[in-house]
């Protein structure tokens, strides 16, 4: 009797076994801050790539070059935000058999881990890393030219403030001039300014009147918004995440600066600022690449929300990442098996290069020769407890 | 020289938070000879803390937050100290040093993770009240915060000077095998200044949480960092001097910043705690080393 209930076990296991091999998966891994006060970036995301995966197996997953359907199997790993990690767990995916990993959530990781990869594909004389990196999130300007390995799926900021500001002008031309506030530490946040916001304006005939400078988590604003009255400028320009933004709105509360226009960073379209200072922040327009405007869009929040995740123009690229990246491995063929799996990473780097348009929640994007994305975007305004379409520019 | 003078109103005013932080490290080193890394980190939970009662009682005023937050931070600071003290060996002075630089990261991660890492609208009280003299202004809620820190401050220095409990601490700070041979129970006295500097903490953080307008786990860090600054200016284990010392580096490094910007204003706080550290290790009323 013990040696037919062992036979069965064992026959029970192997069968077991063949239909688990019979199932193939692609793991596609992401990584971001899931710890630290940027958390809700990474946490959003990986949410968004789950529910984007749930939603590709439940159509049969992705077709492999034999014909067969693979599975996506989705991973997550944290970053913290902090270089050295993003960098450690780059290197950790790259060991694994993950076919290509989806982020950083931070641009001060994503610049340091660009540059360990391969510059140019096919350099025998760079042994840098060759692993494709498809980001969702970090958005600094022109960060994917520093390696031919690193694609990106994030808003075009340049484009986005030059709309901002052509629109500002023509459709409140008694608006003349510009003071901006900067978080000068954070590597998003400084660059929108210096690189963007501030060149745009000039570009769209705003006079810039100077800027205020402060640190992700300065306290006190006093100085910097007393240099900002001062200036009294028609339209405020605030390149801060969430927190300082709200310690900035609040001292402008308090000392009674009223710009005309308000403008925000596109990182702070979120709740987080909503949460934060949603009563300062009332009025303030943002350009963002994402609002639930489109069928695709209210689909996407809803399957995001039931993995705990939120919607916004950060989490929703993760989501259209993963659907790029299953017709990508369809049309280049590849294989999923694990003895393939460099030349799989080298089909999708290949196939992600070919790439021109790729459909996403509010329209069409464009790629860009440098592997960046032209997004449809649109222009939100706080109202109320949340963010309202002000303009379609497209 | 009026904008010198506002940064300096400015600064001073919103060094009592500085100072309050800086009261709690100098305390605990006082009485245990230990640093509390995370006193900064728990003043803030205690601050979050405080905003439960919004959940509770929808439409709860400004000072109920503030009450919660300190009676909060009281029970953080009982906490950090079974956690981080009672059940480490002390001789061992990098055990407990270690010991809370985990409870610091311990409390950021459960405040994010709480949170999501979304910053907490905080009330404030008389935050739209601006006292102007001209074009020189002062802020309503920032001078309630100072005051409310420097009642703090005279209640801590009261019940230090005034109390069988003070007695028993400074008593315990000077003379620890003394204190325990005249029959005053060490560990208590121990727990009890864990408790006071933790009471104290939340009544920081809620102070602090008032005077942004809004709370963040980004703010545990540098808060950690003004506070040991303030404690070596001050003079380890001096209450007064890191009173004299929270205002300072708060009055300091908003002249800094005005004159030489924001970027290069930490730097300055730096110099001047290495210029204390250099020709002034005992701070402004630490005591001598070669003297103990």
């Amino acid at each position: 009797m013990k040696q037919n209930v062992l036979a069965f076990a064992v026959a029970l296991a192997f069968a077991a076994g063949g239909a688990l091999a019979q199932e193939k998966t692609i793991k596609v891994t992401g990584f971001g801050a899931k710890t630290g006060p940027v958390r809700s970036f990474g946490v959003n995301s990986e949410a968004a790539m789950r529910a984007a995966a749930d939603a590709i197996n439940k159509q049969g997953g992705v077709k492999l070059a034999d014909g067969s359907k693979a599975k996506i199997e989705v991973d997550y790993f944290d970053d913290g935000c902090n270089a050295e990690q993003g960098i450690s767990v780059v290197r950790r995916i790259a060991g694994s058999d993950a076919v290509i990993a989806v982020g950083p959530t931070c641009s001060n990781v994503a610049e340091p881990l660009f540059g360990i990869l391969q510059k140019k594909v096919d350099d025998k004389g760079d042994s840098g890393l060759q692993f494709p990196i498809f980001t969702d999130v970090a958005i600094k300007v022109g960060l994917a030219k520093i390696s031919e390995w690193a694609f990106r799926n994030v808003p075009n900021e340049a484009t986005m403030y030059s709309s901002v500001f052509y629109w500002l002008r023509a459709s409140h031309p008694e608006l003349k001039t510009v003071y901006g506030g900067v978080e000068e530490d954070f590597a998003h946040s400084r660059a929108s300014w210096h690189v963007v916001m501030k060149d745009r304006a000039a570009a769209n005939g705003f006079q810039v009147l100077g800027e205020s400078k402060w640190l992700l988590a300065d306290t006190n604003f006093a100085t910097q918004v007393r240099e900002m009255k001062k200036a009294n400028a028609d339209v405020v320009a605030i390149s801060a995440h969430p927190f300082s933004l709200c310690g900035a709105l609040k001292e402008m509360q308090r000392q009674g600066v009223k710009p005309k226009v308000l403008v925000g960073l596109t990182s702070s379209s979120s709740m987080e600022t909503l949460e934060g200072c949603g009563k300062q922040a009332q009025g303030i327009i943002i350009p963002t690449s994402f609002a639930p405007v489109t069928k695709e869009g209210q689909a996407a929040s809803q399957a995001t929300a039931k993995f705990k995740g939120a919607a916004d123009l950060h989490s929703m690229a993760a989501w259209e990442n993963m659907f790029i990246l299953k017709q990508v491995m369809e049309a280049e063929k590849i294989s999923g098996g694990k003895n393939d799996l460099q030349a799989d990473r080298r089909k999708i780097r290949d196939g992600l290069a070919k790439l021109r348009t790729t459909q996403g929640l509010m329209g069409v994007t464009k790629r860009t020769a440098d592997r960046e994305a032209d997004k449809p975007y649109l222009f939100v305004q706080a109202k109320g407890n949340s963010w309202v379409v002000l303009h379609n520019p497209l | 020289m009026l904008d010198i003078l506002q940064a300096i109103s400015d600064g001073v005013l919103f060094g009592a938070t500085y100072a309050l932080i800086g009261i709690g490290f100098t305390l605990v080193f006082g009485v245990m000879h230990k640093l509390n890394l995370s006193y900064a980190a728990a003043s803030v939970g205690g601050a979050y803390a405080g905003l439960l009662i919004l959940k509770v009682l929808v439409g709860a005023a400004p000072w109920q937050v503030f009450l919660c937050a300190f009676a909060a931070g009281g029970v953080i600071g009982y906490l950090v100290y079974l956690l981080c003290f009672h059940f480490i060996p002390l001789a061992n002075p990098l055990a407990t040093l270690m010991s809370t630089v985990g409870m610091l990261l311990l409390i950021d991660e459960i405040i994010v993770h709480t949170t999501e890492g979304m910053p907490q609208n905080y009330p404030a009280m008389f935050d739209d009240v601006m006292l102007r003299a001209g074009e020189f202004t002062l802020r309503g809620d920032l001078l309630l915060v100072f005051a409310i820190s420097v009642l703090a401050m005279i209640l801590l220095l009261a019940l230090l000077y005034r109390t069988k409990l003070g007695l028993a601490t400074r008593a315990v700070s000077q003379q620890p095998v003394a204190a325990q041979l005249c029959g005053i129970r060490v560990g208590g006295v121990n727990a009890a200044t864990f408790i006071v500097t933790g009471l104290l903490g939340g009544l920081a953080g809620a102070m602090i949480g008032a005077s942004v307008g809004t709370l963040s786990p980004l703010l545990t860090t540098p808060l950690t960092v003004k506070g040991l600054i303030v404690t070596v200016i001050g003079g380890l284990g001096s209450i007064p001097g890191a009173i004299v010392a929270g205002l300072l580096v708060g009055g300091f490094e908003n002249v800094l910043q005005l004159w030489r910007g924001v970027t290069e204003r930490d730097l300055y706080v730096m110099l001047l705690l290495f210029a204390f550290l250099v020709f002034r290790p005992e701070g402004f009323f630490g005591r001598k080393a070669a003297t103990d």
